[in-house]
């Protein structure tokens, strides 16, 4: 019995052909003289060979029109991301506009049929946002304060979306420059930008959806992911902002 | 030694991971029996290898560094969601191997391997497969993997990788020559 178990044991390796010549040539003998364990080993060796003989057209899945594509811009963006100096990463994105930024706008456009706000998961939902995030203060002229009410009216008129718009907060170090239509999820997230410190953060609000709390670093930005009544909102920002935390404090006490 | 990284545009390795998508992809539609779940593993698998290149030991093998990271998104996507994996249950899978000992009528490989529909039976069987087999013989036979890059990537140890290959495989013809037995043209001895 003990023999059956230790052929049984090396019937991998066996129709592998990676056992040594002796230890192939044990097998053997014991296969001759012992039926049950050479029906298992002809059990194995046959999905063996079916797997082999079939192995190139169980592999031959042809790519989701859109991921190709939308891997390359991610590898794009970490190729940016890691230019040598992390101070300069918005001077260098904005040399770059011409290279890759056109490249990145179409793939994310084009996929903008992607339900982020279904059960994509968090490190995806970051990825996207964050390139959102970066392409849009790139492109973005707005650089003078807003007023809150002026965006929300805004944000109702021509998109008819309904949202608290957190206002400037000087005291935190939170400055309203504007809002847009994120070009993410059908075009149905409202994108609000500010700057703390004068570097870029971006508030996205994603309605009827829930997520769990959580807190990630994608691509060199750090994203903070919460859920209030109803309402997702994913906090975008560089993660070498300075004074974040109060700024985090003071975008979840507003946006509820 | 040291080496300079390139500047931002064209990246050797990123390149590389973009390489392997049809791979992680095939894979990960296996693994997930499901065409949503697979796209997006992927391209999570994606963000974490470029994320955390650092980590990868150069010269050492991408394409399984990248599988590694897929099931390990995959186990925590599922731990995650509360969704529990099939567990593998040692007694059943001991049963059934005891029973396939039985004498019964055996189809040869050969027989099987002519079968004219053999490709989507192929998959329908490795699909019905338990997550854990499923998961080592397509690793083995189909993306060829050695026992300790696929111990790695399921977190096992490589007695058990070996064993769910063996049983996997014997699970999987034997549901082929049932499929066999039962179609019109598969009566012959």
């Amino acid at each position: 019995m003990s023999e059956c178990r230790r052929t049984i044991d090396r019937l991998p390796s066996y129709v592998d052909g990676l056992l040594p010549a002796d230890e192939h040539a044990d097998v053997d003998h014991h296969l001759n003289a012992c039926p049950p364990c050479r029906h298992l080993a002809a059990l194995e060796q046959g999905g063996h060979a079916v797997l082999r003989q079939q192995s190139a057209q169980l592999r031959s899945e042809s790519l989701p029109p859109g991921l190709r594509s939308r891997c390359e811009a991610l590898a794009r963006e970490h190729a940016a991301a890691k230019s040598p100096r992390v101070g300069a990463l918005l001077t260098n994105w904005r040399s770059m506009v011409p290279t890759f930024l056109g490249a990145i706008f179409l793939v994310f456009f084009a996929s903008a049929l992607l339900s982020i706000a279904t059960r994509r998961s968090d490190a995806v939902l970051a990825a996207q946002l964050t390139a959102d995030h970066s392409k849009c203060f790139l492109m973005s002229a707005a650089s003078s304060p807003a007023d809150a009410r002026d965006v929300e009216r805004m944000l109702v008129q021509r998109f008819g979306w309904s949202i608290h718009v957190p206002p400037s907060s000087p005291a935190d170090g939170v400055e309203l420059i504007g809002a847009r239509r994120c070009l993410y999820a059908d075009g149905l997230i409202p994108h609000v930008m500010y700057r703390v410190n004068g570097q870029d953060l971006s508030l996205y609000v994603l309605n009827g959806v829930t997520r769990k709390a959580t807190d990630l670093v994608t691509l060199g930005h750090r994203s903070q992911i919460w859920t209030r009544n109803a309402k997702t909102y994913v906090l975008v920002s560089s993660s070498m902002v300075e004074g974040l935390p109060d700024a985090t404090r003071y975008m979840m006490n507003e946006a509820q | 030694m040291l080496r300079r990284r390139p500047e931002p545009g064209p990246d050797s390795f990123s390149d590389e991971v973009l390489r392997h998508l049809d791979a992680l992809y095939g894979t990960a539609v296996r693994l997930t029996r499901n065409r949503a779940d697979a796209e997006d593993l992927v391209q999570d698998t994606v963000v974490k290898a470029l994320r955390f290149e650092s980590r990868f030991e150069r010269g050492t093998n991408l394409k399984a560094w990248l599988f590694t990271i897929l099931h390990n998104t995959w186990r925590n996507r599922i731990r995650d969601s509360a969704r529990q994996t099939v567990d593998v249950d040692s007694t059943r899978i001991d049963e059934l191997a005891a029973q396939q000992g039985g004498p019964i009528e055996l189809e040869t490989p050969e027989r099987v391997l002519l079968r004219e529909s053999l490709g989507q039976e192929v998959q329908a069987a490795l699909d019905a497969l338990p997550d854990a087999f499923r998961q080592a013989v397509w690793l083995r036979d189909v993306e060829e993997f050695s026992y300790a890059e696929i111990a790695r990537m399921l977190n096992v140890p490589i007695g058990t990788v070996m064993s769910r290959i063996s049983r996997g495989r014997r699970m999987l013809f034997d549901a082929l020559q049932k499929q066999d037995k039962n179609s019109p043209v598969g009566a012959t001895k």
